[in-house]
């Protein structure tokens, strides 16, 4: 299994796949930071996958600001070894999963000017396996 | 002040539902409703590039002229709704206000000044909470606040009770310790993060390990 986030517990060792059609109707604004990367279309994204992102950003970064990752891989997503016949049962994990709609905020920075949190994250877009946007907050009403 | 408040042009919504909505949409409309003051709700459509510049800039306060109406109303925006992208926005809603009333509206800050504390090596600025909650007269809602941070140093926290109210009787209704802004040194952020450590290998099954506790208490009663 590559490196990357993952559960310390679950309750169960597998589970089906799932549907992963509808647009995000929560976590598809910027909550915490003061600029966003938000997924433009719908995927699993892999825990390496994040773990890249973050390594991107952060590097970057350096010392500046604050990067809050909105999305964590909770889903065990599992896969059958090459040249294995069909049935005798569910394969074992291969990785670990964040189910992303289209909308849903991926990552978000505080604490730095906007220039530089469009360079970082532009980073990380480029480590996701969806189509990206950068934004800022919402108006509040 | 909102004597000179925006007019917005709008037109009675007579067909409802999101199958109409949605066509007013594609016209460039802006889906709205207006309600309150023990009057019947009306539904109704502004033109939506107007109303949408308005409303992005922070406006709060607007007079609503409805096709047909003697005057405009004076209206509250109370709650806009985005599409799931979070970009367009997709309608809104208007409360009928006095302008001598008191209402309760949340208001955004604004921080002024280059932080003292900012100069030191690794400080950030965090900023938890962007607007706090006030009740204020209809006439006074400001369209955000100024706090200035230039006194702050590392480590402090400026809390919404610290924040200069522009109207004497303007009341504060977030928590008084809401923090605005702070100055912290990018390690202790990053402490926080660290507690986050990386699990290898497999995850522990819940189940699992109480089938082998169950195991073991078979194993032994035998």
């Amino acid at each position: 299994m590559p490196p990357g986030r993952m559960p310390k517990r679950v309750k169960f060792r597998k589970e089906f796949r799932r549907v992963r059609r509808r647009n995000a109707t929560k976590g598809n604004y910027v909550a915490f930071g003061d600029f966003g990367l938000q997924a433009l279309e719908g995927a699993w994204v892999k825990g390496c996958q994040i773990e890249a992102g973050r390594v991107a950003a952060q590097h970057y970064l350096k010392r500046e600001g604050k990067l809050f990752i909105r999305v964590f891989p909770d889903k065990p997503v599992s896969k059958k070894p090459l040249e294995t016949r069909m049935g005798k049962g569910k394969a074992d994990v291969d990785y670990w999963a964040a189910r992303v709609r289209p909308g849903t905020m991926l990552f978000e920075i505080a604490g730095v000017p906007e220039q530089a949190a469009k360079e970082a994250l532009v980073r990380v877009a480029m480590k996701m396996p969806v189509k990206c946007r950068f934004v800022g907050r919402r108006v509040a009403v | 002040m909102h004597e000179n408040a925006t007019i917005l042009e709008a037109s009675p919504r007579e067909r409802l539902g999101s199958r109409y909505s949605r066509r007013l949409r594609t016209q460039g409309r802006l889906p709205a409703i207006v309600y309150g003051h023990k009057i019947e709700p009306t539904p109704i459509s502004l033109d939506r590039t107007d109303a949408c510049l308005h409303i992005e800039a922070g406006e709060k306060v607007f007079r609503i002229a409805i096709d047909g109406a003697a005057e405009p109303q004076v209206v509250l925006l109370k709650e806009i709704q985005f599409d799931y992208l979070g970009s367009n926005i997709v309608h809104a809603d208007f409360a009928r206000v006095d302008l001598n009333e008191r209402v309760h509206t949340r208001v955004h800050i604004d921080l002024i000044g280059e932080a003292v504390g900012l100069k030191d090596i690794g400080a950030i600025l965090m900023r938890p909470h962007n607007e706090i909650e006030i009740e204020c007269r209809v006439a006074d809602i400001p369209d955000s606040i100024e706090a200035d941070i230039s006194s702050l140093e590392l480590n402090q926290t400026l809390t919404a009770a610290q924040i200069a109210l522009p109207v004497d009787d303007m009341k504060l209704l977030s928590d008084a310790g809401t923090a605005i802004a702070q100055i912290v040194l990018q390690a202790a952020a990053k402490s926080a993060e660290a507690e986050e450590v990386e699990v290898e290998g497999e995850p522990e099954v819940l189940g699992d390990a109480d089938e082998k506790t169950e195991e073991t208490k078979e194993e032994k009663s035998e």
